[in-house]
């Protein structure tokens, strides 16, 4: 009986002690373990690809490299689907989040957002054919959205209610589905919707209208104040002597533009 | 841990998941009922058809078990519009449950159909029945009564298997709490829920496919 109270104590003790060691700070802990992981999603051209050999590639990628850096930590990419970013860093699989998450009220309810690094705008994309010019014409056209993804959080407050919204797990389905016709129209990012369209010349796809513009930004666990700090030092730093509006420039074509802070 | 569990937002999703649970069933269903016809139809082909037959029949079975589930679904999905057969997501997902599905049962049906001993077919023909009528009245009830175990788990593991149809955006409970976790952010309470529905359905077909064999094989009989 005496036994068995103090092996429970024992083990009370350290289940406590173990939860009270869990809040050591995130930043030091990655300094100190000289490992850092993001997450990585591969399937978002241009932000996240695979290149040629099959090694991840894209701007947030190279962000997350840059990060990792300068940290001086060994970088530890955590490959995630859209809907999956934010999921893998609550759950502790990541511990910054770099994978284009744009600023939204309901993500930050979840995360804590860094000051932006970026930016990106929605738009509905359509085989030539198709006419589309505002929200209301997508009454009664299939329209295919990735889960977990800004167009799924805009498009779907302003799609009218016949328009027959189709989910995907990830943006390679959504881009199968538009090539080959079974949805009459997609959501993706400007980007990924010009790099479908270089790629499939044939299909003659052409940008409709635009849902929505963003600013994306890292993220982190609710709670990593510490490296929430670092991370708006570093991107002010890096954004200031331009090697993230590079970075930018050289996977998107585009100029990065100013970036608000708050 | 940091974390607070909110299931009241599962449960202010529950008739949105209860569908989806009921999309599940009935594409089971679906995928079982036409899975079986595939596969007592390919296995008469096998067991009575001629050697090109036989091989036709082998190389469906082969090529639906060395195949990924998930790959044959893109196939139906993605790839048969480039044909021109445009499937939308529910057919696509029915059709290849089925056909998976009686990949699996073929096999399983022909193990059961070996394990009948020759002298019943012989005591069959010496009747006068003919080959159809050895089939279906002789040799499939005692094959059946044989494979039962096998035949359950098969579809079981339809049942379960059913969540991989949501990668081709077809709605059923797995699609629809991806899709709810994604909006709500809460996918420990939407996944874990889910899990526990297929526990539930998985009980429950269990349940059901042991009485079908009670009422089939065991009611009413001597032995």
């Amino acid at each position: 009986m005496k036994k068995n109270f103090i092996t429970c104590f024992f083990i009370t003790t350290a289940l406590i002690g173990s939860i009270i060691t869990a809040h050591a700070q995130s930043l030091d802990r990655i300094i100190k373990d000289k490992k850092i992981r993001i997450t990585a999603e591969v399937t978002s051209p241009p932000f996240g690809i695979l290149d040629k050999s099959g090694q991840p590639d894209g701007s947030e990628i190279a962000t997350a490299r840059q990060l990792a850096k300068d940290l001086g930590v060994e970088l530890e990419l955590v490959q995630v689907t859209g809907a999956q970013r934010i999921p893998a860093l609550l759950a502790g699989r990541a511990d910054v989040a770099i994978s284009s998450l744009s600023i939204t009220i309901d993500r930050a309810k979840t995360v804590m957002f860094a000051n932006p690094h970026g930016a990106l705008s929605v738009i509905v994309t359509a085989p030539q054919n198709i006419k589309i010019s505002t929200a209301s014409d997508l009454s009664g056209k299939r329209v295919g959205i990735t889960r977990g993804t800004l167009e799924e959080a805009t498009l779907p407050k302003i799609a009218p209610k016949d328009a027959q919204l189709v989910m995907f797990d990830d943006i390679a389905s959504t881009i199968q589905a538009l090539l080959s016709g079974q949805v009459d129209c997609a959501s993706f990012s400007s980007f990924a919707a010009k790099s479908v369209a270089d790629r499939n010349p044939d299909k003659k796809l052409e940008n409709k209208f635009t849902v929505a513009t963003a600013y994306y930004a890292v993220a982190v666990k609710p709670g990593d104040f510490d490296l929430l700090q670092f991370l708006n030092t570093w991107v002010w730093l890096r954004t200031s002597d331009g090697t993230l509006g590079k970075i930018y420039e050289e996977h998107t074509g585009v100029k990065l533009i100013d970036l608000p802070k708050f | 841990m940091n974390y607070v569990f909110q299931f009241g937002t599962v449960l202010d999703h529950a008739p949105l998941l209860l569908y989806g649970a009921w999309s599940t069933i009935w594409m089971t269903a679906f995928g079982t009922v036409g899975g079986l016809f595939i596969a007592i139809f390919c296995v008469f082909l096998g067991a009575t058809g001629s050697k090109s037959v036989r091989l036709l029949v082998e190389s469906y079975v082969e090529i639906i078990r060395n195949t990924p589930f998930l790959v044959q679904l893109f196939v139906l999905y993605f790839s048969l519009p480039a044909l021109g057969i445009r499937l939308n997501a529910d057919q696509a997902a029915v059709i290849g449950l089925s056909v998976s599905f009686g990949g699996y049962a073929t096999e399983i049906l022909r193990s059961g159909i070996e394990a009948v001993s020759r002298g019943q077919i012989e005591a069959g023909r010496s009747l006068g029945l003919h080959r159809i009528m050895i089939f279906r009245h002789i040799v499939m009830p005692q094959a059946i009564k044989i494979i039962y175990p096998a035949l359950s788990s098969q579809i079981t593991i339809l049942l379960l298997g059913s969540s991989v149809v949501s990668a081709i955006s077809a709605t059923e409970l797995t699609a629809i709490s991806n899709s709810l976790q994604s909006q709500t952010f809460r996918s420990f309470e939407f996944y874990f829920v889910a899990a526990g529905m297929y526990l539930i359905m998985s009980a429950l077909l269990k349940l059901f496919l042991n009485t079908f064999y009670w009422l089939y094989f065991i009611r009413g009989r001597n032995n």
